[in-house]
Order: structure tokens, then sequence, then C-alpha cells
């Protein structure tokens, strides 16, 4: 059994943040994400890619152009927004965890938050 | 029926099994597309890793291509394209369901709308393909 709970009002000022985070991150991930799976965890293995696609010298390159480190910080941080939201339901509707709202939102938000300064500090050091 | 103990209206919450969510055809296509988040974390922490490897040296970034090259890396990578493919081919009808395309005085059929999404997508994985790899 669950117990009724009343919806917050206090809760429903974040909404409006969380369900964009969430919108533009199912967005970049659905427009980008198998392309660079595709890439890195396919083709390079089985050496479709030309030698030096993925060389250090040539990734560094890359990288360090500050279109490609906007367009990385996007790639990697949005889709975690999309991927918490999700999961918080997963873990209430098909894991059947009811208990702990506040915590199991605090924990994936977090987690995605965590990722983002990370993803800022890996980006601005390279 | 049970009342809420702060004495609210009271709610009557029908009791559910934990594996409501296997019992249809279309609650377990519901169930799987949620689960597709965990591909998409996945993705991400994969491209993150990537990173943090190329900001810690060329012996950190080497080492992380070989373990892109190793068998367990190619089986994953497998499993999570399965799960990003799916969570595209979701997201793209879903943004097809609601957003209204308007030409003039005449809707778009949703049809239409998702084929030109579909393009989209295989246009930005061809120019993202391409930037990536020949650049």
């Amino acid at each position: 059994m669950t117990k009724a709970k009343a919806t917050k009002p206090r809760s429903s000022r974040l909404e409006p943040v969380v369900w964009s985070l969430f919108a533009a991150g199912g967005t970049v991930a659905a427009l980008l994400l198998p392309v660079h799976v595709a890439i890195l965890g396919i083709a390079y293995a089985a050496g479709w890619l030309p030698s030096d696609a993925l060389s250090y010298d040539h990734a560094l390159d890359l990288v360090r152009h500050p279109i490609t480190k906007v367009y990385l910080g996007v790639l990697v941080a949005l889709p975690l927004y999309h991927a918490a939201h999700r999961l918080r339901f997963v873990i209430h509707h098909q894991l059947g965890l009811h208990g702990g709202r506040r915590l199991v939102a605090a924990a994936c938000y977090g987690t995605a938050l965590a990722g983002t300064a990370l993803t800022v500090v890996t980006l601005v050091r390279i | 029926m049970s009342g809420t103990q702060d004495g609210r209206s009271p709610a009557y919450v029908r009791p559910m099994p934990r594996t409501w969510w296997l019992r249809t055809h279309r609650y377990r296509r519901f169930a799987l597309r949620e689960i597709t988040s965990v591909a998409v974390a996945a993705s991400s922490v994969i491209l993150l890793t990537l990173l943090f490897a190329l900001s810690r040296g060329r012996d950190a970034y080497e080492g992380f291509l070989g373990w892109l090259d190793s068998s367990g890396a190619v089986v994953l990578s497998a499993i999570i394209l399965v799960g990003v493919l799916y969570h595209t081919i979701t997201w793209l009808r879903l943004t097809a369901h609601i957003q209204v395309v308007r030409l003039g005085r005449r809707v778009l059929p949703r049809r239409l709308v998702l084929a030109g999404l579909l393009t989209l997508w295989v246009a930005v994985s061809a120019i993202v393909a391409y930037l990536h790899i020949w650049l």
C-alpha cells in the first residue's frame, strides 16, 4: 500500500526548470548520442575509422577549440538531467520504491549537477 | 477507503502490485522507454570519461582507447546503442505528437512532422560523424 500525499506547492516552483532541462536533455540525447556511441563504441573497435581519427594529438586539437568545448558541454551535461528525471520515476514506478521521494529526487538531480560540474571543470582543464 | 492524517480530502489509493508495468504490451513499452534513460546516462558517463582521460594526458587517454578496443566495451556499447536508438525513436515520436507545426492556416500532419524530425536526426548524425572523423 502506498500513502496518498498532498502535492507540495513548494516543489512546483522548480518544476518548470526541471521540465525544461528534461526536455532539452531528451532532445540532445535523441539527436546526438547514437552517432557518438556508434563512433566511439563500435566503429573504433571495428577498425572502421581512419587510423588517426581518435589519436591523442588530433583529439586534443579538436577538443581545445572553444566551439567544440561548448558542444561537448551541452552533449555530456544536458542528457544527465533527462536521465535523472526519468530514473527518478523508474525508481518509484518500476522498482516499486515509493518512499523517500525527496531523497530520490535530490540524489538524481544532485548527481546530474555534480556531473555538470565535473564536465565543466574537465573541459576547462583540457 | 482511507483518509489522510492531516484531515485533508480523503483519497483511496488502489493497491498496485510491484510488477504492474509488466502486465500489458503498452505498459511494457512505456517501462522500456523510461529505462532507456539508463543508456542515456551511460553514454554521458562514457563521453565524460573520455574527456577526463584526455585532460589527464597521453597515457590516460591511450589507456581509455585501449578499453574502447576491448570486447567488453564493444558489448556494452552495443547494448547502450540499442537503448539510445530506442530513446531517439520514441522521443522524436513524442515530439511529433506534442509539437504542432502550422503552415499558414494548415496544420502539418504528424507523420510529416515525424519524417522531418527523423531527417533532421540523420542529417545531424552525418554532420557530427563527418566533423568527428575527418576534420
